[in-house]
This record gives C-alpha cells, structure tokens and sequence, in this order.
C-alpha cells in the first residue's frame, strides 16, 4: 500500500500539532497568514478524517482487513509500544470534531480570534488532544492526550478573560484536576494488578486476574470510570458544564460541545473491552443506566429553569450526554446506532446554537467592561514577546460587515432550525435520531430483550423535547419579538456561514439518513464485537516473543 | 408524480414566496393561488381512480432501518381532504389578498401559509404513520408562525405558544402512540396498520396506544379538555383563521381518527375516551358560543362544539356515524370558512368585532349580510342547507348509538340541547351584528360593503352549502361515498342523502332544538343582551389561566428542585467527586478485598521511617497554615517534595529524584512570584471562623480526608504486598540496549518505546505556558496589593536612591554580590542543562531535566538583575522556542517516514565528518532537544510572565515615567518578597 | 518499609484532600501540589519497591528483570510529574487573574455568604 495511506492514523495528531507550533513562529499581527495555516490543517484533517472513514468500511480490504486500522507508533508492537487503533466508531469521532472545527474556525475569524493571543493554536491543539483521545488504543496516552486537550481547553475557556470567565474556568480547572488525578489514581492501578496499559491487551487479561486481586482491579476501573463520566457530565459529577460553556466564547463552546463526547466515548470502549455484563461497577449496565436516567432528568430540569440562553444549552449538552449514557447502560446493543446517530445530530446542533447564541447576545463577544482598566503591559515586554499591543478598542470595534437586510430574519431562522434539532422535533436530523432510538427501545421491549424499565427512557426522552420546547420558545419569543427589540445586529457573511454550514449538514444528515445508519449499524456492530479489536490489535508481528497472554503467576 | 407534485409544490411556493419584496402583495397572491390550484386540479386528474376505488401510491425509502419511508398514499379519504385544503387554501389566499394591510410584510405570511398548507396536504396524504407525525408537527410549527403574525401583539404571542405547546405536546404522545401500533402491527405501514387492527385491538398495548393517539388528536382538534387553546388562536389574522381554525388544521384530530378508526374503533374504551370528549366539547363549547362578545370567539367556541359533534361520531363505532362524520367534516368546513371570512370583512370594515358594539349593518352592507346570514343558518342546522344534513343524520345515530338505558335518553336529550345552543349562537351572530338598531356612529371606521373581490370566496362558500344541502346526492355523494368506503371498506353501510326522510325521531329533535333555541335567545336578549363575554357556570374553568399557571409552576419546581440537585460552590463539586469516586471504589472493591498478598513486607529501615515522619509533620503543617502562613505552607510542602524525591532516590529511580527536584525548583519560584498577589489575611480578623457552620464543614471534609488517606494507603499496601506482574518491564529491559540503543530503560522508554506520551506531554507543556501568557496579558491586580509589598516599605526610600541602571554592569547594593554569581552561574547552568540532555539515553538525566536547569538559571538572572536589566541586553522569544521544540520534536517523529517506518521510530545515522570523525546522530536525541528547547521556552515563558506583573503593577497616575520604570525594574528584582 | 511508604501515601493524600476541599485558593493550589506528590508516589510503588536497583543496564548487559526496578512506572511517574507541574503552574496564574478580576481568592469568586 502506498506510504502516505499508511501513515494516515497519526495524521489527525501530527497535523494539528505541526499547525499550531507553526503558527507560533508568526506574530499575532500576521493573522492571515495565521488563519491560513489553521484553516489548511484544518481541512486537511477532515480530509483524513473521510478517508480514514472510508478505510473503515473495508471498501479496500487489502488496506486493513476488517474494518480497522492499527498504528504501531515507534515501530513498537501492542502492548509494549503505543498503537493508534481506528475503527468505525473512532474515525467517525475524528471527523465529528474535524467537521466542528472547520465552523468554529470561520466563525472565531470574524472576532473571537482576536480579542486574545494564541486563540487559533490553542484550536489547532484542542483538535490534537481530541483526536489523540478518539485514535490511541493505550490507557495511559489516552490520559495524555486528555491533558492535551483539557490544557487547549482550559486556554480556550479563559480566551478573552473578564470576570465570568476567569470563575467558570478556576472551577472548570480545578474540578479536572482532581478528574486527572483520579485517572492517574485508576490507571496506576490497573497497571499494578493486570501489569498492562495497552487496552485490547486489557481486554484478555482482566478475565485472567486472579481472584485475590480481581477486588483492586475492579477499583482502578471503577476510578477510571468515575474520570471519564466526569467528563461526560453525568449528574451529579457535572455541575462545572454549565456555566464554564455559558463563558466560553460562542466559536469555543461551539467546538467543546463534542468535549462531553470524549468522555463518553472512553466509556463505551472501556466498558465493551471489558465485557459489558461483567464490567466493574460504574461501566456495568445498570449503573450507566441510571446514572444516565439521572443525568437525563438533571438536564431536563435544568432546561426548563434556566434564563439564559447559552446556560440552557449547557443543559441541553448534559441531557444528550444522559440520553447517550442510558441508552449505552440499557443494554440492548440494537440502540447503539440510534444512539450515535443522535449524538452527531446533537453535537453538530449544539454547536450551531452556541453559534446562534453568540450573535444574538453581543455582550457576550465584547467583554468590554472587563478590559476596560487593565493596565497594558509595558513596552519591554511586547518586544520581549514580539506581541504588540492591541488596543482593545481595535478588538471591539466590528469592522463593518456586509449587513444582510434580513439578519434578524437570519438569525431568527437559525434558531429556530436549531431549537427543532435540539429538541428533537420533526423534520431536521434531531427527530430522526430520537425516533430511531425511540423505535428500537420499543422494538426491544417488544421482542423481551429489554426490561420494561426502559419506557422510562422512552418518556424522558419526549419530556426532555417538550421541556425544550417550552423553555426555548420562551426565551426565543423574548429575543426575537418583544416590542423592545434592540437594534438589529451586524450579520457578517463570516459568521452566517458557519452556522448555516452545520444547519445543511444536519439537512444532509436527514436526507441522507440511511446510509449513515447503515454506517453506524456496522460502526455498533465491530463496537460489540471486542474480540475484533483485540486480535486486530495485537496480530502484530513480533507478537510471539511477547508475552501478552501469560497469565500473572508468582515469581519465584 | 402528481402526489409528489401536491406536496412539493407549496413548500418550492412557501420559498419564493419568503423571498419576494415585502410590498409585493399582488406577486404574492397570484403565486400562492397559483399553486394551491394546481395543486387542486392536480387532485381531480386523479379523482377517476380513485372513485374505481385504487388507492395511487409514491413510495421513496427514507430510513427503511427503522421501517422510516416517504410514503404518498392518496385514497378516497384523503383525496377528499386534500380537495378541501387545497380548494380552501386558493379561496383564503384570494381573501387575504384583501384582507392584508399593504403595511403587513406579506411575503412571511404567504410563505408561512404555503408551508402550512404543504404541511397539511402532507399530513393527509402520508402513508407511513412516522411520516404522518412528521407532517403533524410541521402544522403545528408554521401554525405558531401563522397565529403569531402579528407578534407585536402579546395576545399573539401568547395564542401562538399556547397553541403550539399544546398540539406539539399531543404531537409528541401521537409519536409514542404510532410507534407503538406499528410495533404491534410490525410495520408503520399504514396498508398494513390497517389490516392489522384485530391484532392490535387485542394487544395488551392497545390502550396504551389508544390514549397516546387520542391525545394527539384532541389536542390538534381542540377537543376538551383541551379546547382551550382555540379562542385564543383567534388572534391569528382572519384569513388564518378561516383556514386553519376551521377547515383544516383542526381537522387534523378528527381526520387522524377516522384515518385510525378501522385499526382503534370498536372497543368500550374507544367509546368512553373518543365520544366521551366529543360530547363534552359539544356541549361546552356550543354553551360557551352563546355568550361570547367576540365574532370569532363564537365562531371559535362553536368550531369546538361542532368538532365535538364529529369525535362523538366517530367514537360511536357505528359505520354509519362515520360517514355521518366525514359529511359534516366538510359542510362544517364550508359554511364556518365562509363566516369567519363574514366577520373578517365585518372587522376590516367597520373596525371591532365586538357584538355588544355592533348592530344593524345589514343597511350598510346587505350583501356581507346576506351570506352571514346563509351560512349561519347552515351553521345551526336549517333544513335547506348542508349543515341541516349532518346534523340530522348526527341526530339519528345519537338515538341507536347508546347501549345503556342512560345512553337511550341522555344521548338524544343532550344531542338536542347542543342543537338548541347552536341555533342560539347562530342567531346571535347574525342578529347582533346585522339587524336591530342602526349602528352606533362611534364604530372606528363607517360600515360600508367592501369591494365584491373580497365578497367572492365567502359567496363561493355559501353557494356550496346551498347546493349541497339542496341536491346533496347530486353533488356530494359520489365524493362521500368514495371516502367512506376507502375507511371502512367492505362493512360500509348503505346511506341516502335525502333531504326528506319522513317524520321521524331526528326531524323531531331538529325542530326541539330550531324551536328552542330561539326560546333561549329570545330570552336572553331579553335580558338586556346581557351577554358579557363569560358564560355562566363555566365560567371559572378558565382554560387559558391554568395553562399559564402551570407552566409557570412547572418553571418554578423545575428551579426549586435544581437548587436541590444543583451548587454552583466548588467546594460542594468536590465533595460530590471525591465521595463518588470513593464509594465507586468501595463497591468495586467490597466484595472480593484481599489486604495482604503473598508477599511478605520488607523490613522497614528507621532511616526512611524518621525521614517520612519528618514528610508527614511537612503535610500536615502545610495542611493546617496554608490559609494563615502562605510562606510556612508553601515551604513545607515544598519539604515534603524533597523527601518524596529523596524517596524517588532510595527505591532506584535516579531519574524521577532528578526531574522532581528540578520541578520542584521551578514550582516554587513561580509560586514564590504568585504570592505577593493574594489578599493578607490575619487569623483574628476572620469572622466566619468560628461559625458553627465552618466547624460542621470541617469536620465533614477532615472525615473525607482521613478516609480518603487510609484508602489510599490500603490500596497501595495491597498492591505492594502482591508480587510483581510480568508484562512490558521484562520486554523493555530486554531490548532497551540491543534495540533501544540506551540503557537508561526509563529514558529509552520516553524518547523511544512510549515516546509518544512524551510528545503529547511536552505539547501540554506548551499549551499551559501560552495560556498563561495569553491570561496574564489580561491580568488586573487586586488594587490594594498594587502597592509595594510591605516586606519592602520600610525600605522603600533607600531601594529608591539605589535604583538599579539598566546600562551598568552589575547592579549595585545588597544584590550586587548575588548578582555576579548568578551570571557567573548562567554558563556553568547552560553546561550542566546539555550534558544532562546528551547523557539521558543512558543514565539520570535527558532533555527535560536539562531544559529545567538552564529555565532555573534564566530565571535567575531576572531575580537578581531585574527584568529591564536582562531584556535590555538579551531578547529571549520563548514562545519561538516553543514552536522550535515542538516542531524539532515532530520532525524527528516523521523522520521515520523517509525511511518507511512508523512515527517516532528510531533512525541513527552514522558517517564521519573531517576533523570531527565518527559521527552518530539518531532521530531519538532531536526528539529530545525538542524536548528541551521546549521545556527552557515554556518554562522562561510561565516564569517570565508572572514576573512582569510586578512591572505594571507600580504605574502609579502620580509617578513620573522614568522614575516608575526604575522603580518598577527594582520590585521585579524582589518577586519573593511576600508578608 | 511498605508499611511506611504506604503511610506516607496516605497522609499525603489526607491532607491533600482536606486541603483541597478548603475555600481559598492558595490552599487548593498546595492541596494540589501534596495529591500529586501522593499519586506520583502511588504510581511509583506499582512496580513494587526495589533498593539500589535502578533501571540502567549494567556494563555486563545482563537482561534479567529481577536485577532491575520496573522502569514503566517511573516512566509513567515522570511523565505524570511534568504534566502536574504544567497544570500547577497555569492554575497558578488563573488563582492570580481570578483574585484580581473578583477581589477574593475564595474558589467560587466570591465570598460564601454565611
């Protein structure tokens, strides 16, 4: 096979990285140039994202046969050296946050960029961590690479500074912290009993553990676990979501709305590695299932209380990531491609509407009052740091745009397309995802795979669109159409573009809602099928003089 | 291809539409109409067909999954329907051409009214139950655009979400509902939904299904208990009114009925729920009609009753009523369209549409009069006319519908008394507004006939109702017959539209309720028209307020409980998570917890223990001063650093003793140059102390402590106490030298085996220092610790003579003697740092350590000399360094690609140079002088950073330039003066 | 001896922990500094304590893992050591900026109202 396709699994790491440390070596002042290179790795990466899609659908088998692709870093085979692993469901993840990025650039053009340094770096390595995150088969540089992308996106959070922000960003920062050290605490542990980091290399090993040691084996998972639904926003380990996403900038929220998915995402594979029925407690099904359930009402209950609009979407994140969880915890494998199918559809609206948001609330792209009285820093350090100074007004001041006649009708359309994905009403993509899960709950029911417990995921399911509903027409009627309308704001093409960019996506997304069902069947389908994985992963060569398989015996 | 044609062509219509200038009314008219008739003849073209009883079919797989496909499936029902919006839609469009304000930006109302009516005709034509909720929701979404037209008006505002949170809501149990029938039916088919219905009666989901449906439809059809959100619909401009709120949008409800009626009718509870509703909206909403002040709130009030009249139809399970049903589905249509526009043209022309205000404009426009009065007529069920048909054969199903002796009586009896109310109404409506005295000269506008235009569609409609009543056969059988029968198929019962049946029980009933409705009006309006707009009795079951209520109740424990489930403090998050982590912990480990292993512990050296207990008095000293001595603390958790390094050392990990100190190093100078930022605080001057509250909180968060360390401390002895698992160590040690090429495992396993956790570690490293720069650039300083700290006021006069000269050598003073070492150091350090980075590969050491200690030495420098005397001689650009480590790092990664390998595989070269000779270069030491360069940029950036605040800090309004410069270099050189 | 060095882990994380939990943020930032300590510590004795066995080949070149200490862990330790001093450094900087911006140093920004 030719080289470059053999080298594409890293690539979604090396290009971003490779983009931002380029980036560097130019002055803020040069922010074409800037902007160019981010937008270039960007598009790269969606282009390697779509064909690592295609590899994976064994369109050419005598690429990776199977449908998955391992990378042996440093020439070093699983489980001794770090592997990338691209499957279905990962290489759909990189393109997820590949296809979130490319808006979130154009959108962060027109402002965002600029009301701080090192903004689009700080993307580019976001999107490194990610996909280091989505791509890695080993536990501890999944634990790196969620650094990578928790450090991008504690930068991001605090991108423009003022007040808000620095207090959702402290929190934000703080409770991942102890997150990291959870994760430290579990891997460590995991290390110490089952003596491997490499996770298919884990998924032979944890049915050998001795019993006697099962006990800590089981906790160094369950901490683990407990990291990852920390980031997934599970209640009642989420109250940092909502308003470090009502802080962040409207492009930054935009990109973090896939930040939950990580987390969710290292759960399910962890969780089907380790068998799903016999898993450790927290990956076991029932607790997802609840922990899910819970989440799933928290988020509605947020909904409905919240005023504010990006808050309410915050919320709105937590209830797709609830929704996801229980679906995962019920059990039946048939809702797993619905359920994936959900999450594109809601990632993508979530990030239009922080979009939407961003420019219907302009106080919360000019944090004027914030940067009014900071006093500049002396000359000798811009010239030791080659920043010149950029008074804020030039940041404020909004260069004029092309001002559409009909923006607010702009706008006002976006949100409501978006307010009909998110809640899941017909006809866009969110109904499609709620129906499809919907349907294959209540098929599984039928048929007796599943326990009637899970009407109640049907019920929250519907309850979490109509409390969107009523919450969004509510604050949408006050937006848009109280007498006290404020001057209609500056539509730049720049920043339409991006959402209606997502807005089409979905539409396509609807259209063409088969085939990417039929991906994703087969995406669930080589999901639950680990055995698929592990021996793709350590089918490497020099795999005899390892010793992967040996069971833990005292040494003499 | 016309199916699709039927439905495609108003949503490309509702596009144009929205994008034609907004005072393009004609352009707008003649396009909607346009296309609403064609879609009209469209339909007939089709009629032979479906009168031979086919049924055309257009199916386009969507999701077939999930059993998802776009299906048209146009039968006699249908068909009828899709005459009646279609047909209806190109009469409104003509009306509203007139109706519409040339102020009114038409263009959104058009498009809106478009999409509506695709919406509806979708609806109608779907043959999958999924696609029919699809369609179902899309009416209620462009009826909320339509209803809040004119949303400046609250009362829009207002109608248009009561009604779309309704019908949406009902929309979302339909959802549940068919997903449910299909389930059982195996397929959302409707052919086969249909011809499942046996099965389905019979399944014990079946009342499941029953209810959610029955919601959807009594809610789209504002049957009660839902029928509230109708009247205030009617905010809506007229011409919506008269299209959605009477024939088609709440048609909807009934129709989905009748669609269902094979698969759900038959069954008690299918009587008790459908006809239940129905009567109690027939009978409220006909009570309620008589004593409306508004035109269209009667018009609303009896929609409601007259829709109630159909659902008790069709909950009666008898064939009969159904085609009963369907017939008075659309004479219903026909005359009440027709009277909404009546009191359209009434409104547009006189200004009010209040009843009490109005009176004897039959003078000033007769013709309006004539067909009001025609219509109404129809409306109350006068022989002669359509709505006299229905009505009779409602009558007549009412006498055999009941089973009970109650039924027997009660039926008929209050089948007659809502026909009294609606002669009642329909009296009121026309009288009030057209006879009786002249009209009061204070009406907004002089009553005058509007131009015939906007008389046409209302006459057409009238003209309807005449023929159909007249020659019902004639004209309408045919079109019944073939709807009927397409719902009821083979059991469809034999029915004479005759107007003359003979004297029997119906024409009785018909003459009670003709008679006595003009008894109770006539007594009423003797009353001094005390109609004021609330009915009695009912009056205090006020729809709308409760609707409000609970929404806003639900707002209310919605917050109320997120207090509960909610902290917005971190200190409760981070109970929260440790307690959960704990306790996941504890229930994974419960069950099967061996403490001891094999493995017997080591004997303990007194050394270690004493130097631990010295580490744990450090912690636990750290613990208890950090809020009240920063300094105490920060030193003593810097001690306890040291002997964990110490500790690192004594269990042979050289490499870890090395990084840690070196971190450690930099970890507390930067901390160091942080203190002096934060707020003094004194023990005394702390109220909340002693609080009660604060002693509970302590001693919750000293349990969690204590737990938390003796769970740790468990976990760990476990794990020591077992033996050593074999996997990757005995790997690593194996190859580290023959394929390595080093034999410092652990610097060979981070630059080589897992040195991609290295690259993505250093990349981290990078990341926080830019942040910190990014965020400092911002920074504000508290104001009361803008000053000079106070360590240093007392000397502050005599750091003023001595101020520091960014030209001369050295700086003079108490610093001068430091300040000749640290510069004789900064070399000696450069030095150390490479042979650190060139030894790593194979013993203590590598480019991390290396780039700490020149960073250490750097930073040095800015302590002792100041910040202006080291940038005025040195231009350090850390974030190039930055850029050049990562970027060092990555091409040593991808260097492995020119030689086919994987990333970060290993090359070495090796070639002789002259005078040098035997040269050896391996890919793996340019990863790690990235790594190095890296580490000095970031860490100078960080440090740097924090150092500079201090110079902004001082710029005093008072102080003159030059002096604050000075002055500012002087405080940088002391960033670790804290209180 | 792993008695004792289990000792220290815990002590080290008991006071970490309550240090964390308290509400200014100088003590967070040293509860953080003392839990990385344990951890790092944890981390490390999961290859087991071993005295005066580093994990450096010796000239012989001898490969016998029971002549070494595992090296993965202080693999991993090392790199957990500098991802802590990162983060530690940049919560650091926002404990700064927050103090400045809100005027406290309490975690949420404001002072708790009792």
């Amino acid at each position: 096979m030719s080289p470059w396709l053999q080298h594409l699994p890293v690539m979604p790491i090396v290009v971003p990285l490779i983009a931002g440390a380029t980036m560097l070596l130019f002055a803020e002042s040069q922010r074409r140039v800037r902007e160019g290179i981010a937008l270039l790795a960007t598009l790269m990466q969606l282009g390697v994202a779509i064909v690592l899609m295609y590899l994976t659908t064994d369109a050419v088998p005598e690429i990776w046969n199977r449908g998955i692709g391992v990378y042996a870093i440093s020439a070093w085979p699983a489980p001794y050296g770090i592997v990338l692993v691209v499957d279905r469901l990962s290489a759909l993840m990189v393109a997820l946050s590949a296809t979130l990025a490319l808006p979130a650039l154009f959108y962060s053009v027109a402002r965002w960029e600029r009301v701080g340094v090192h903004y689009l770096p700080l993307l580019q390595f976001l999107l490194m961590g990610l996909n280091g995150a989505f791509l890695t088969g080993d536990l501890f540089n999944l634990f790196v690479f969620f650094e990578v992308l928790l450090a991008a996106s504690y930068g991001l959070v605090l991108h423009g500074s003022g007040v808000a922000r620095v207090k959702a960003g402290l929190q934000y920062i703080v409770v991942n912290l102890v997150a990291s050290l959870l994760f430290l605490t579990g891997i460590a542990l995991i290390y110490g009993v089952a003596g491997t980091l490499n996770m298919a290399d884990l998924g032979v090993r944890w049915s050998t553990i001795v019993a006697a040691d099962r006990g800590l084996f089981d906790a160094g998972v369950a901490i683990l676990a407990i990291a990852f639904l920390i980031k997934a926003g599970v209640w009642p380990l989420n109250f940092w979501l909502p308003p470090a996403y009502a802080a962040a900038g409207a492009p930054v929220a935009a990109m973090f709305s896939i930040m939950t998915k990580v987390g969710i995402y290292a759960v399910v594979r962890l969780s089907v590695l380790l068998g799903d029925a016999a898993a450790p407690a927290p990956l076991a099904g029932s607790w997802l299932f609840y922990g899910g359930l819970a989440t799933l009402i928290f988020g509605i209950i947020g909904i409905l209380a919240s005023q504010q609009l990006a808050r309410l979407i915050g919320f709105v994140i937590i209830v797709s990531s609830g929704t996801l969880l229980t679906a995962i915890g019920s059990g039946a494998q048939s809702l797993t491609a619905p359920a994936l199918f959900y999450m594109i559809s809601s990632a993508l609206a979530t990030g239009a509407f922080f979009m939407v948001t961003g420019m219907t609330e302009r106080t919360r792209t000019a944090p004027v009052s914030d940067v009014a009285d900071v006093a500049p820093m002396p000359e000798v350090s811009y010239r030791a740091f080659d920043v010149e100074d950029m008074s804020e007004q030039r940041v404020m001041n909004e260069e004029a745009g092309i001002a559409i006649p009909a923006a607010m009708a702009f706008i006002g359309l976006a949100f409501v397309f978006c307010v009909l994905l998110v809640t899941g009403l017909p006809p866009l993509s969110g109904f499609i995802g709620k129906f499809a899960l919907v349907d294959s709950i209540v098929s599984a029911i039928h048929a007796g795979e599943l326990a009637e417990r899970n009407w109640a995921l049907v019920v929250a399911l519907l309850a979490s669109g109509m409390a969107g509903l009523i919450a969004l027409s509510r604050i949408g009627v006050r937006l848009f159409w109280t007498v006290t309308e404020r001057t209609t704001p500056r539509l730049r093409v720049i920043e339409a573009g991006p959402v209606a960019f997502l807005l089409v996506l979905t539409m396509v997304l609807t259209a063409s809602a088969a085939p990417m069902m039929a991906y994703l069947q087969s995406a669930a389908q080589t999901l639950h099928n680990p055995q698929v994985y592990i021996d793709a992963v350590l089918a490497e060569p020099m795999q005899s003089s390892g010793q992967s398989s040996v069971q833990p015996e005292v040494l003499p | 291809m016309q199916l699709i044609l039927i439905v495609l062509l108003p949503f490309l219509g509702s596009l144009c539409a929205a994008f034609l200038p907004s005072n393009a009314r004609n352009a707008e008219a003649w396009l909607a109409g346009l296309v609403s008739i064609a879609c009209f003849s469209l339909a007939i073209s089709l009629f032979p067909q479906i009168a031979a009883g086919e049924v055309v079919r257009v199916i386009v797989p969507w999701l077939p999954q999930f059993g998802l496909n776009f299906y048209l499936r146009l039968d006699g029902f249908s068909w009828l329907f899709a005459q009646l919006i279609t047909g209806m839609g190109a009469l409104v469009v003509f009306y509203a051409r007139y109706y519409m304000s040339p102020a009114d930006p038409v263009p959104r109302f058009f498009s809106f009214l478009l999409a509506f009516m695709g919406a509806m005709v979708g609806m109608v034509l779907s043959g999958n139950l999924i696609q029919m909720v699809v369609f179902w929701e899309l009416t209620s979404l462009t009826s909320f655009m339509l209803i809040a037209y004119w949303y400046h008006r609250a009362d829009a505002r207002r109608g248009a979400r009561m009604a779309s949170t309704i019908t949406v809501a009902g929309g979302l149990c339909l959802l549940a509902g068919v997903v449910i029938i299909g389930k059982v039916a195996g397929s959302y088919d409707l052919d086969q939904v249909l011809a499942s219905g046996d099965a389905i009666r019979a399944h014990e989901w079946y009342p499941a299904a029953l209810i959610l449906v029955a919601l959807g439809a009594l809610t789209k059809s504002a049957q009660f208990p839902f029928h509230f959100w109708l009247p205030h619909a009617m905010a809506a401009p007229t011409p919506v009114s008269a299209f959605l709120h009477s024939a088609t949008m709440v048609k909807a409800g009934v129709f989905l009925l009748a669609r269902l009626w094979p698969v759900l009718a038959g069954t008690d509870l299918w009587f008790a729920v459908i006809g239940g509703a129905g009567l109690c909206s027939l009978l409220i909403g006909a009570f309620a009609a008589v004593f409306q002040r508004d035109m269209k709130g009667v018009l609303a009030y009896s929609t409601i009753s007259h829709l109630g009249l159909i659902t008790l139809l069709l909950g009666m399970n008898s064939p009969l009523a159904l085609v009963a049903a369907v017939f008075h589905m659309m004479n219903h249509a026909t005359f009440k369209a027709s009277l909404f526009m009546a009191a359209g043209v009434v409104d547009h022309e006189t200004g009010t549409r209040d009843l009490q205000r109005l009176s004897g404009l039959a003078r000033s426009m007769p013709i309006t009069a004539t067909l009001a009065t025609v219509a109404a007529a129809s409306m109350a069920g006068v022989p002669l006319l359509n709505g006299f048909l229905s009505k009779e054969m409602f009558f007549a199903e009412t006498i055999f519908a009941g089973h009970s002796p109650w039924l027997r009586i009660g039926l008929p009896a209050a089948a007659t008394l809502a026909g009294m109310f609606s002669v009642a109404y329909s009296l009121r409506f026309v009288h009030q507004v057209f006879f009786g005295p002249p009209p009061s000269p204070d009406l907004p506008r002089a009553p005058h006939e509007p131009t015939r235009w906007m008389l046409a569609p209302s006459a057409l409609l009238v003209l309807a109702c005449l023929l159909v009543g007249i020659m019902p056969a004639q004209t309408i059988g045919i079109f019944l017959e073939t709807a009927a029968r397409s719902i009821l198929g083979v059991n469809m019962p034999t029915f004479s539209l005759a107007i003359w049946h003979g004297f029997n029980q119906p024409l009785i009933m018909s003459i009670l309720a003709l008679g006595g409705g003009v008894v109770f009006y006539l007594v009423l309006y003797n009353q001094r028209r005390r109609a004021h707009g609330a009915a009695p009795l009912i009056d205090r079951f006020d729809g709308r307020r409760t609707f409000d209520v609970v929404i806003v109740k639900l707002i209310r424990t919605a917050d109320r409980i997120q207090r509960l489930l909610y902290s917005r403090h971190l200190q409760v998050q981070l109970v929260i998570i440790v307690c959960v982590a704990v306790g996941a912990g504890w229930v994974a480990l419960h069950e099967s917890f061996t403490f001891w292993g094999e493995v017997p512990p080591s004997r303990i050296d007194p050394a270690f223990a004493l130097m631990w207990f010295v580490g744990a008095v450090c912690a636990i000293g750290a613990a208890l001063q950090a809020k009240y001595h920063r300094l105490a603390a920060l030193i003593m958790v810097g001690g306890t650093g040291l002997i964990t390094c110490l500790t690192f050392a004594w269990f042979s990990a050289p490499d870890l003793a090395l990084t840690q100190i070196a971190v450690e190093v930099v970890t507390l100078v930067l901390i160091l140059l942080g203190l002096r930022w934060l707020p003094r605080r004194i023990e005394i001057d702390d109220p909340d102390r002693r609080s009660l509250r604060a002693r509970v909180r302590r001693a919750r968060d000293l349990v969690i402590a204590v737990i938390v360390g003796t769970g740790m401390a468990s976990l760990a002895f476990a794990i020591m106490t077992r033996p050593r698992v074999p996997g990757l160590s005995e790997f690593f040690i194996d190859r580290s030298l023959p394929q390595g090429g080093g034999s410092n495992v652990v610097n060979v396993i981070l630059v080589d085996f897992r040195g991609f956790d290295t690259f993505g570690e250093i990349t981290v490293v990078g990341i926080v220092a830019l942040t910190v720069f990014a965020l400092l650039r911002r920074f504000r300083p508290a104001t009361e610790s803008i000053d000079v700290p106070r360590a240093q006021q007392h000397d502050a006069p005599r750091s003023l003579q001595e101020l520091p000269d960014p030209n001369e050598d050295l700086p003079r003073g108490y610093l001068e003697i430091p300040a000749v070492i640290v510069r004789l150091l900064l070399p000696m350090a450069g030095l150390v740092s490479v042979f650190f980075l060139l030894r790593g590969h194979n013993s203590p050491g590598g480019g991390f350590v290396g780039g700490l200690v020149m960073a250490t030495a750097v930073i040095a420098q800015y302590m002792v000399a100041g910040t202006m005397w080291v940038e005025s001689r040195t231009r350090i650009h850390p974030q190039y360094w930055i850029a050049a480590g990562l970027l060092a790092s990555a091409a040593a990664g991808m260097g492995a690609w020119l030689a086919s390998q994987t990333f970060l595989s290993a090359l070495a070269w090796h070639f002789t140079l002259p005078l040098i000779g035997e040269v050896h270069v391996s890919s793996v030491l340019l990863f790690d002088i990235g790594v190095y360069m890296l580490v000095i940029g970031a860490t100078v950036l960080m440090l740097v950073a924090v150092a500079h605040q201090s110079l902004r800090s001082h710029r005093r309004p008072v102080a003159v330039a030059a002096a604050t410069q000075v002055h500012v270099a002087e405080a940088a050189a002391s960033p670790g003066a804290t209180h | 001896m792993e008695v004792v060095f289990a000792l220290a882990i815990g002590v080290l994380t008991g006071s970490g922990i309550w240090l964390v939990l308290r509400p200014r943020t100088f003590q967070v930032i040293m509860g953080l500094a003392l839990l990385s300590y344990a951890i790092n510590l944890f981390i490390f004795c999961m290859g087991r304590l071993t005295v005066g066995r580093p994990p450096i080949i010796r000239a012989d070149g001898a490969t016998d893992p029971l002549l070494y200490a595992d090296p993965v862990p202080q693999a991993l330790v090392l790199t957990a050591i500098v991802i802590s001093f990162a983060t530690t450094a940049l919560f650091l900087v926002v404990m700064l900026a927050s103090r400045g911006l809100t005027g406290t140093d309490h975690v949420d920004g404001k002072e708790r109202d009792l």
